[in-house]
């Protein structure tokens, strides 16, 4: 630049200038300004507080109230009127905030003009996205059939779509990563066992003993349910923990059982093959309700608690302390269903396992036992049903994975992604989920998306996955948009029974050119030819509509302050053909074990150790990881390391490491050493979602280590097909040297 | 040149350096617009500025996408990362969010002159929002002006303006953004 002008000068030949440069008459005539009447001084807008936010930091979705000052969001607090998790939030509550006000969000439509996984972003418009998406959509559906197009959705957003793409446009190649990577199995194996998924139904506060498989709360941090897990301990409840890490719920158990990871349905055989042998099993439940219990006590009458010492390497003694502590009080005991129970491809028997556990102690709709809830039921308003048959159903196709959860296992549609068979894939529709961070192997997962004809991606976040998009969307978050209507009852069912309705309300309007889940997918069905299908016109016109099946409306939901109270229903109590099947005669004739049977899993190598991860109190796996604030709180993933090993390895805390699985990948970034006695000698440690390798995130790229991309070594559990995660080996890596680990 | 006409063609400036930090679409961003970019560069005689731009056109298979291209890049989101987020409080001594507490105080200063944005719920501190702004000020509050700029508007620019001219691909920003500290940095 050569300043041979100076601006006073300019100034001074301005007369000139304007005849010369008509700068006027190039810009627009309108400017983004209003004449407002005046404000003095000190005078700014007052803080309003706003009602009817629902959160979706995670899925617990708290009831939120907003304090908004002049259209600005400043704080987030829990609503006083709920009695779910009152006014307490967590931390990621808290800072909804910095995701509202991240200024890496997406916030237009983008067009990748560069390739897939190395984009080049441009802005475009809403109508030219739109277009493309329906063309480009469209062009798949009609060269491939509707099953060319996977969809891969996730969150309260994604329903909406995902309706649309399997009902109307029908395609089965469904795939919720909370199903297939996370709770799917415990859903089935708990359908296989008692008819009903569990959520995460145990009457904690009134449980005189609750037993923990690998849950960790206080690390795992959903409101109401660590006040309810809490409350159980404040009153009495003797609390076991197993798990191969001293975690947070391990720090208060009173029993903590470091069992050997992979092994966990031999130690349940154990517990319960020594309660049938000691006689202490709840007979009257078992006559009036279970199935095939003598066929199931033979069917585990090996397990003894020797036997499953050796496998679990915990003492023999420490397995018959838990099932004489669950036996001396039972029925009122909480075997917690957990969640994330995709580790070993073993897992369905596990889950099995755990609910036969429940049945045999009789604690099943009993106080502190298995209880669900008696919520009220809002009726969802969707897309209308198609007529695709199964032929295309690539489960039903392959004829396995006989108890998959709801959709199409990940893995059967990307081998079909890859491969091409039994057909070719070429659409993809990513909808709030980050198959990059939540489906172990990335490296197919990156084959799957550069095969494809088109890919659409709709975020509020840059994710890793959005890389391979082709059109990117930007998607109003839960803060600024009516959505999904939260039901449920208080937490403690020994307080007055009552329900509450608490749709999700915007507390801000969304910013920049963001839209809702019903507008886009209407669009795109519009394009895609649907358009007479649409069941609904807007959100809020679909809230409304689902809140007046139970005689409320958006209008009166702000009249209560966001929430709806109603007395509830006393949830104890069991029904007469409530029935457990403790051995399930399907399930053989599918050819799996019809009575929960262990599956040994793959011995660590030497040299290497063990992969487990697990949650970090201030992190909602990889959806948090470039929120400011939670990334202040816990910066980095640190790997735990027992002390002993650390010691031979003459690694310390705080040291510089990678990681490098057995397979031979390496992590892209690395981590801090945790050194601890609270692991075992063969078992490493990492929180999930952390290691982005998307530069667009600019504060969680390369921030710790993505314990995903060191799941290269793919188990599916037969059962269901869903991924087993845990059974990657792995070394560390310090300035450049790989370090053999001595377990 | 007496004093009015002197402040109207302030404040012409001010508008044509926000009309310039747009989006960039064919609606506005034609050949009329570059041609009067490139004789504003002629009167200040930016002659290597205008060179660089005539090249960057010359050479270009779509000077329009290439633009759009780069503005995604620098200010929108983008690989490696977005360059520079035009919003005061993503750079003014905040923590990188948006509508940060300098957004806040960049609102009720407008309120204070008597503005408002039409979108209310836009982010005030957007950098074409606050040339806009002076734009206003320029035709009759020169003293707003320059306490606008001197306390809001020139401590967060300074550092996006680095960014831009550090990791700029393309010569358009770089240009308006030096054109946008020449009329601002005489003003104070």
């Amino acid at each position: 630049m050569s300043l041979k002008v100076t601006r006073r000068k300019f100034l001074q030949t301005a007369s000139l200038a304007a005849a010369s440069v008509p700068l006027a008459k190039v810009v627009s005539a309108e400017t983004g300004f209003v004449r407002d009447s005046f404000t003095p001084s000190g005078s700014f807008a007052g803080t309003q507080t706003v009602t009817g936010g629902v959160c979706e930091m995670c899925f617990w979705r708290c009831q939120l109230v907003g304090k908004v000052r002049d259209k600005k969001l400043v704080k987030l607090e829990g609503n006083p009127k709920s009695i779910d998790n009152g006014k307490s939030i967590c931390a990621r509550g808290n800072a909804g905030i910095k995701l509202l006000y991240d200024p890496d969000r997406l916030k237009f439509p983008l067009k990748n003009v560069g390739e897939r996984g190395k984009p080049v972003w441009k802005q475009i418009s809403w109508q030219e996205a739109l277009d493309e998406c329906g063309s480009k959509l469209k062009a798949v559906q009609e060269k491939y059939g509707s099953h060319g197009i996977a969809v891969f959705p996730h969150g309260a957003s994604a329903k909406y779509p995902m309706d649309f793409f399997e009902k109307v446009v029908g395609t089965h190649n469904v795939s919720e990563a909370s199903f297939f990577q996370c709770r799917g199995i415990r859903d089935s194996a708990y359908m296989a066992t008692f008819a009903t998924a569990p959520g995460e139904s145990v009457d904690m506060p009134n449980a005189k003993a609750i037993l923990l498989i690998g849950c960790h709360f206080g690390e795992n941090v959903h409101v109401s349910h660590v006040k309810a897990y809490l409350k159980g301990l404040e009153n009495g409840a003797k609390l076991i923990v197993v798990d191969p890490r001293y975690s947070a719920s391990a720090a208060k158990s009173h029993i903590w059982v470091q069992i050997k990871p992979g092994t966990d349905t031999a130690f349940l055989l154990a517990v319960m093959n020594y309660l049938m042998e000691k006689d202490k099993y709840d007979k009257k439940f078992i006559a009036a309700h279970c199935v095939g219990f003598a066929e199931f006590k033979k069917g585990i009458s090996h397990a003894s608690l020797d036997w499953a010492a050796k496998i679990c390497d915990v003492p023999a003694k420490q397995i018959q302390e838990v099932a004489e502590l669950l036996a001396a009080n039972a029925p009122n005991v909480s075997i917690h269903p957990g969640r994330h129970v995709s580790w070993h491809g073993n897992d369905f028997q596990r889950m099995r396992a755990q609910a036969c556990l429940t049945a045999i102690l009789g604690a099943i709709g009993v106080k502190g036992g298995f209880v669900k809830a008696k919520g009220v039921k809002v009726k969802g308003i969707s897309w209308p049903m198609g007529e695709e048959g199964g032929e295309h159903n690539l489960r039903l196709l392959a004829d396995k994975h006989h108890y998959a959860p709801p959709g199409t296992p990940t893995e059967l549609i990307r081998d079909a992604c890859i491969s091409g068979k039994p057909y070719p894939i070429k659409g993809c529709v990513i909808w709030g989920q980050n198959p990059m961070q939540t489906i172990p192997g990335q490296q197919r997962t990156i084959a799957a998306m550069k095969q494809m004809d088109f890919v659409m991606c709709v975020d509020v976040m840059p994710t890793d996955i959005t890389m391979y998009a082709d059109i990117l969307l930007p998607e109003a978050c839960y803060l600024e948009r009516y959505d999904y209507i939260k039901t449920g009852t208080q937490w403690n069912f020994a307080d007055r029974h009552q329900q509450y309705i608490a749709p999700r309300m915007p507390l801000v309007d969304a910013m920049f050119e963001r839209k809702d889940e019903v507008w886009i997918t209407n669009e795109i069905a519009k394009r895609m030819g649907y358009g007479d299908k649409i069941p609904v016109n807007s959100l809020e016109e679909k809230i409304n509509r689902e809140l007046a099946g139970v005689n409320l409306s958006i209008e009166q939901l702000k009249k209560e302050d966001g929430i709806h109270i109603q007395d509830g229903k006393d949830p104890y109590g069991v029904e007469e053909d409530f029935e457990v099947l403790l051995y399930n005669e399907d399930l053989e004739d599918n050819g799996y074990p019809a009575v929960p049977t262990y599956i040994a899993t793959e011995e660590v190598p030497k040299g290497f150790s063990r992969l487990v991860y697990g949650r970090s109190p201030v992190h909602t796996f990889n959806r948090s990881q470039n929120n400011v604030w939670l990334h202040n709180a816990m910066p980095v993933n640190p790997v735990w390391l027992n002390d002993e090993i650390a010691r031979k390895m003459g690694l310390q805390e705080g040291d510089e490491v990678g990681l490098v699985n057995s397979e031979g990948v390496m992590s892209s970034s690395k981590t801090v050493v945790k050194v601890t006695p609270g692991i075992r000698k063969d078992t490493v440690y990492l929180a999930h979602g952390y290691g982005s390798r998307n530069p667009l995130l600019t504060v969680g790229v390369n921030a710790g280590v993505d314990d995903q991309e060191l799941i290269s070594r793919l188990v599916i559990d037969p059962e269901t097909g869903c991924n087993g995660m845990r059974n990657n080996f792995v070394k560390f890596v310090k300035d450049g040297k790989v370090l053999d680990i001595p377990a | 040149m007496d004093t009015t006409s002197r402040q109207i063609t302030i404040s012409d400036i001010f508008r044509f350096l926000a009309q310039s930090m747009r989006y960039p679409d064919a609606e506005w961003f034609n050949d009329h617009f570059c041609s009067v970019l490139l004789t504003l560069l002629d009167e200040l005689h930016w002659q290597k500025d205008r060179e660089e731009l005539v090249s960057a056109k010359a050479c270009a298979k779509n000077f329009l996408e290439d633009v759009q291209i780069e503005h995604t890049r620098l200010f929108i989101n983008a690989i490696p990362h977005v360059v520079a987020a035009p919003y005061a409080s993503v750079h003014d001594k905040g923590d990188g969010t948006l509508y940060g507490k300098i957004a806040e105080q960049t609102k009720k200063f407008y309120r204070e002159k008597g503005f408002a944005l039409t979108k209310e719920n836009d982010l005030p501190d957007h950098l074409v929002y606050e040339l806009e702004f002076l734009a206003l000020l320029a035709k009759d509050d020169p003293e707003g002006q320059k306490i606008f700029l001197t306390t809001l508007f020139t401590p967060w620019f300074e550092v996006f303006r680095s960014k831009v001219l550090e990791e700029a691909h393309h010569p358009y920003y770089r240009v308006v953004v030096n054109l946008i500290v020449f009329f601002t940095r005489e003003e104070l």
